[in-house]
């Protein structure tokens, strides 16, 4: 991974004026009822993929449309560096944005005398870190076959398609219907609950090697697209 | 040229694949195949045959630390009376306590503690599943009842009323026992069946 890369997409990111809006409309929104609610709790704040979604949208389509790539891929930078780059910056980001949230969010519960048992942030703080992580790795692979913010419509579509077939499952009562949706819906938003390891319950591997295997697939798909791709002035 | 062109070449200054990623990539997937097997024999092993549930993601506490529980982390206890031979019951184990999405709400929210009625299996309970019975008055399935971590009057909602519903109702119950706002049948009568 390349550090100047990383810093660069980080930077990219804050030079958005929509996205930086639609992301603080997405943290301190939430943070209203936890600071007002007559019976506050960390639940208000809701799930991270709306934040992951804001920041990681458009990871390399929009480069590829804006002709940038062509002008880095000049200089001794390989494809897989920036692929990586790319997905580092955005997951860290996400994670720390949501983090941030929720620290503040804690702060607020304190400050009011209903502070979060440690068992439920420790939950709250892993998972919360790790689905931001995941969504970026799946939206820089869709971001990979699609110019633009098309990454962000093969997820919405993805996940429709995921909700038809559990509907569609459930309704005509076929189980493996039913999940392959929950399947598409998993791949798209990774995520592990460790509630059940803190409760002293059985360790949910399915769950742990599918997020791992989720995010490994989605860069490794990413990373030999990008090489495949042709870049020129022209493309895009 | 086109831009995906299997006709283009993959080797270049700027094209070198890391091949640990690929390997990594490739040892996870057989791992998530495996593992997937694993625990659906493990979850099939643990159901009634013929039946087909998804795994139940709600983390169930059990019923001795529930409430010392409840009290430390200021959050109400949710009971869900249940029972293997009852439909709604299954129905609202797939459809809300398997949904990721919906366990999560349901963890993050309360102490949620399963009391599973043996008396069709076994002829009789736990003394202390029967001890919850017989407090709630509790005679039909599912029931879930959603209890003040300083005690005070407890939400009963019986029957099961779809998975919309149901949250919603847990949600409202989950909001008001934290506000110590006890309240009294919230879900009114719904499809579920009898005890005995």
């Amino acid at each position: 991974m390349n550090p100047t890369l990383i810093v660069a997409s980080i930077r990219q990111r804050l030079a958005s004026p929509l996205r930086m809006a639609v992301l603080a409309a997405l943290v301190g929104l939430p943070l209203l009822p936890v600071a007002f609610a007559p019976a506050p709790g960390l639940w208000f704040l809701g799930d991270s993929m709306g934040i992951a979604l804001v920041v990681a949208a458009g990871a390399i389509g929009p480069d590829v449309s804006a002709g940038v790539l062509q002008i880095l891929f000049a200089r001794p930078v390989r494809r897989s560096e920036y692929v990586l780059s790319r997905w580092c910056a955005l997951a860290s980001g996400s994670a720390l944005v949501r983090l941030a949230q929720i620290a503040v969010a804690t702060l607020i519960l304190a400050a009011r005398g209903s502070a979060p048992a440690s068992h439920d942030l420790v939950s709250l703080v892993v998972g919360n870190a790790l689905t931001p992580i995941g969504i970026a790795a799946v939206l820089v692979m869709l971001s990979s076959l699609a110019p633009g913010l098309g990454d962000l419509g093969l997820y919405l579509l993805g996940n429709l398609a995921g909700l038809v077939l559990e509907f569609w499952g459930r309704v005509a009562g076929r189980s493996f219907l039913e999940r392959a949706g929950d399947e598409v819906r998993r791949f798209l938003t990774p995520d592990v609950d460790i509630s059940p390891i803190l409760n002293g319950g059985d360790v949910p591997w399915f769950a742990i090697v599918s997020y791992l295997s989720t995010v490994t697939l989605c860069l490794a798909v990413a990373v030999v697209v990008m090489n495949r791709k042709e870049l020129s002035y022209a493309s895009g | 040229m086109p831009a995906d062109d299997p006709g283009v070449p993959v080797r270049g200054p700027s094209r070198g694949t890391p091949r640990v990623l690929l390997w990594v990539a490739a040892a996870l997937l057989v791992g998530r195949v495996a593992t997937g097997v694993y625990e659906r024999r493990h979850v099939e092993s643990h159901m009634l045959p013929g039946s087909i549930q998804p795994a139940d993601r709600v983390a169930w506490r059990p019923i001795a630390s529930a409430e010392a529980e409840a009290r430390e982390s200021h959050r109400p206890i949710l009971y869900d009376f249940t029972a293997e031979w009852c439909p709604p019951c299954q129905k609202m184990k797939r459809e809300v306590f398997s949904d990721p999405s919906s366990a999560d709400r349901i963890n993050r929210m309360f102490v949620p503690v399963r009391v599973l009625d043996r008396t069709r299996e076994e002829g009789k309970n736990a003394p202390e599943v029967e001890r919850l019975f017989t407090h709630f008055n509790v005679d039909a399935f599912p029931t879930l009842v959603v209890v003040r971590p300083d005690g005070g009057e407890p939400v009963v909602m019986s029957g099961y009323g779809g998975r919309e519903e149901t949250l919603r109702r847990l949600i409202e119950a989950g909001v008001e026992a934290r506000s110590g706002m006890g309240a009294g049948d919230p879900m009114g009568s719904r499809p579920g069946a009898r005890r005995k």
